[in-house]
């Protein structure tokens, strides 16, 4: 475990797109089959799926041949640990869907450092690594105190290492939902007008919580050089038919600044220590420690550029849950295999929506058991 | 697209149809036999290049041909209903007349049987009106097509119309209820129960076909026999490789029965080959990313559920074989996935079936254990139980069903001065 550590340290303290893919597939392939042995030792119920994968893992000449867990094992309870329960430091819970059981991941001591330092190593490299003062478009409990975290409050806490101090500008009504709390934004506003400033929320929370009253009392916070991120996917603004340039401009409006601050990015809790922002070109990239495959639902091969298919996350940093391949539930397309105009190496892709849930279709679908 | 085959984006047009389909049954009777001499010209063209990729044409050819309809109609309605005469009964005569116009709601999962369906109803002498589902209609046009081509004096097509519109617009889907006397109405549970809920007619008869699932069993001098354990495995492959499993006639599992001192390994090895040659012959041409993902899903959860659980499966989502252990059902993956559940003896499987299951597909080496067997399942709901690597044979009964009697009436005629 000491040598499987250091060699994930050591793709962590790379910069996180500075490797050409051809250098990053071989170094990943084999630290990810270390990772496989590593959790085939631990749990016995993965060692049983790996001993089946119709290939061996030793063979495999390419991190698409390597078995994969679907994502949605992760729900199970007990969470699947790779780690006694007295080494699990906390479980992160994944935003699930209204009445979807959530993933529940168990994190150790060392994965949760890795989480940090991977969100850190990425997020530097979008909005430099200055520390700075750190906005929050939420409540404070929604980061938690206990050992549970739930996926707002992971992305929450992923980006604290930049601030050097903290402001909620949520809070909740007597109806126990989040409101606006303008005089807490006034003042962080006119306190922070000329300085940088970090902001982060939920995309939903952001549009409906922060722009939509601002921009209905026609306010302008007048921050200039700030970073705004958010993540959480856009399911719920679509019904509100607000696209991506809509938001960005609204956002942009009611900070004063310019959209190109505003940076979407793509997380899963399952997916620890690594997230998927923006780039300028509209872009998503993946960094040394993780990769991204994008598999044709056919044939579960990896699909050429310009197509799309089912995405599966890559990760080599965590060792207390088998969360190294996941096959996903969202969709994407490969937009190139390397040479993104924004200059970051190795693939880039964009997200496309999730993959519609599948039922047992036809004639053959009984919804329930007769009594 | 054909004129059988209409865009509806309103109720008005429906009854419009519908009324046209009255005005063909008023304007003559037709016998069975006239029926099966279009069927017959029909199922010749159907040979040709243009259709010969659509999923069960050849299918829909057979059971086109008199050869296969004739002695359905004789043993449903009686050998002289072919001449549309009346059959004595004692000092009466019967005879079945159409119920009128009958409307199908077929499942979207295969591909022909919209056709199946309405080929039913016309044997009755009916008229129909069919709901093409979404996906099916590039299909149907050109089936559908070539009985245009064959039907010159328009004996059948005058009594069809077909409709394409999409499932949600409810309002076409009560006008097409409100239009017909019957119904034949096949799918999953949702659907079925969506179409059941529609405002028919006090008087429409409605014949429902499915939800079900279906199971296999094999008893042990089957699977253990060595030199015909190759052809079973290829049956039970082309079982599970029709309609991608997603029929009610598609088994979803198979039940082995156990015997000391022999392992399943050199038989799922066997299927292991079938299913690999069955891919090679009919590989799938598209699928939802959702059942891929849960097939990705099903052979993980599998595996971890249970230490002792076994699967071999490709690296493609082409097709799985789950081993393990139990008497009930698992729940369906569909998409080529079959589990396969070892039981002391397969009366116990058998004992928990609860109504749902249609077909059982056998093979038992000793037949009044098969028969025993088969009375058990019957007991139990089943409603067809079939050799293996025939369980999608459409055949009447079906659901326990016949295809041409429900949507008929029978008339009974006592002379009055006799």
């Amino acid at each position: 475990m000491d040598e499987l550590g250091q060699r994930i340290d050591h793709l962590l303290a790379i910069s996180p797109y500075g490797l050409p893919p051809d250098e990053r597939e071989p170094l990943l392939l084999e630290l990810l089959k270390d990772e496989l042995e590593y959790a085939s030792e631990r749990n016995s119920g993965v060692r049983n799926y790996i001993q089946h994968w119709p290939s061996g893992i030793r063979s495999a000449r390419r991190i698409a041949d390597l078995p994969y867990l679907p994502v949605g094992l992760l729900k199970r309870q007990p969470p699947i640990s790779l780690v006694e329960p007295r080494e699990i430091v906390r479980t992160l819970n994944s935003s699930s869907t209204t009445g979807q059981t959530p993933s529940r991941i168990a994190l150790d001591s060392s994965t949760a450092r890795r989480m940090t330092k991977g969100v850190v190593s990425i997020a530097q490299d979008f909005i430099r690594s200055a520390r700075r003062p750190y906005l929050v478009v939420d409540v404070p409990g929604s980061v938690g105190g206990g050992p549970e975290l739930g996926a707002r409050g992971a992305a929450i806490r992923g980006l604290q290492p930049f601030a050097t101090e903290v402001t909620y500008c949520l809070r909740l009504d007597e109806n126990g939902d989040l409101s606006l709390d303008r005089d807490k934004l006034s003042q962080f506003a006119e306190a922070r007008r000329q300085s940088p400033v970090l902001v982060y929320g939920f995309t939903y929370i952001l549009w409906k919580h922060l722009v939509k009253p601002l921009s209905a009392a026609n306010i302008c916070l007048g921050m200039a050089d700030l970073h705004i991120l958010h993540s959480g996917g856009w399911k719920l603004l679509q019904s509100e038919a607000v696209d991506k340039a809509t938001f960005n401009e609204g956002l942009a409006r009611v900070f004063g600044c310019s959209p190109d601050r505003v940076i979407d990015f793509y997380g899963m809790v399952e997916n620890v220590g690594v997230i998927y922002p923006d780039c300028a070109e509209g872009n998503k990239h993946v960094p040394a420690f993780g990769d991204v495959i994008v598999r044709d639902p056919l044939t579960l091969e990896p699909v050429p550029e310009g197509e799309q298919g089912i995405v599966q996350v890559c990760s080599v940093l965590p060792t207390s849950f088998p969360g190294h391949l996941l096959l996903t539930e969202d969709l994407a397309k490969v937009v190139a295999y390397d040479g993104c105009r924004c200059g970051r190496r190795g693939m880039c892709f964009r997200f496309m929506g999730r993959v519609a849930t599948a039922e047992v279709r036809g004639c053959g679908n009984i919804e329930r058991y007769r009594q | 697209m054909s004129e059988l085959i209409q865009s509806i984006n309103s109720p008005d047009e429906i009854s419009l149809i519908g009324r046209k389909l009255r005005e063909s049954l008023s304007a003559a009777e037709i016998t069975p036999n006239t029926v099966l001499e279009v069927f017959e010209a029909w199922a010749a063209t159907l040979g040709q290049r243009d259709t010969a990729d659509i999923p069960g044409v050849q299918f829909l050819r057979i059971w086109l041909r008199r050869g296969t309809l004739e002695p359905i109609v004789v043993r449903e309605l009686g050998c002289e209903a072919l001449d549309g005469e009346w059959m004595k009964d004692g000092r009466a005569r019967l005879k079945a007349f159409p119920l009128g116009v009958v409307g199908h709601w077929p499942a979207g999962n295969i591909e022909i049987q919209p056709l199946l369906s309405m080929t039913c109803a016309l044997l009755g002498g009916n008229a129909c009106l069919v709901r093409v589902p979404n996906g099916l209609d590039d299909i149907t046009r050109r089936l559908i097509s070539k009985l245009d081509e064959c039907d010159e004096k328009s004996v059948l097509t005058a009594r069809v119309g077909m409709l394409v519109f999409e499932h949600d617009r409810w309002d076409l889907q009560e006008a097409m209820a409100r239009a017909v006397d019957g119904a034949m109405v096949w799918g999953g549970a949702e659907a079925v129960l969506r179409v059941r809920s529609l405002p028919f007619p006090h008087w429409a008869r409605l014949a429902v076909f499915g939800p079900r699932i279906s199971v296999a069993a094999m008893d042990a001098d089957s699977w253990c026999n060595s030199q015909e354990q190759e052809s079973w495995c290829q049956r039970i492959a082309r079982d599970v490789w029709q309609f991608d499993q997603q029929a009610c006639s598609s088994p979803q599992a198979l039940f082995l029965e156990k015997r000391a001192g022999h392992s399943f390994d050199g038989f799922v090895l066997a299927l292991k080959k079938a299913f690999e040659l069955e891919n090679r012959l009919h590989p799938r041409q598209t699928i939802a990313a959702g059942l891929t993902t849960a097939i990705c899903h099903a052979r993980a959860s599998w595996l971890l559920d249970d230490l002792a659980n076994r699967a071999c499966f490709s690296a493609a989502p082409d097709w799985t074989i789950l081993v393990g252990r139990g008497a009930e059902i698992p729940k369906p993956t569909q998409g080529k996935t079959l589990t396969i559940l070892e039981v002391d003896n397969l009366l116990n499987p058998v004992e928990k079936f609860d109504g749902n299951v249609q077909t059982l597909g056998l093979a038992m080496a000793d037949a009044d254990r098969e028969a025993t067997l088969t009375s058990l399942a019957a007991r139990r709901g089943v409603d067809r139980i079939v050799k293996l690597g025939r369980m999608h044979v459409f055949a009447p009964p079906w659901d326990g069903v016949d295809l041409i009697r429900p949507m008929v009436r029978v008339v009974r005629h006592v002379a009055s001065m006799g």
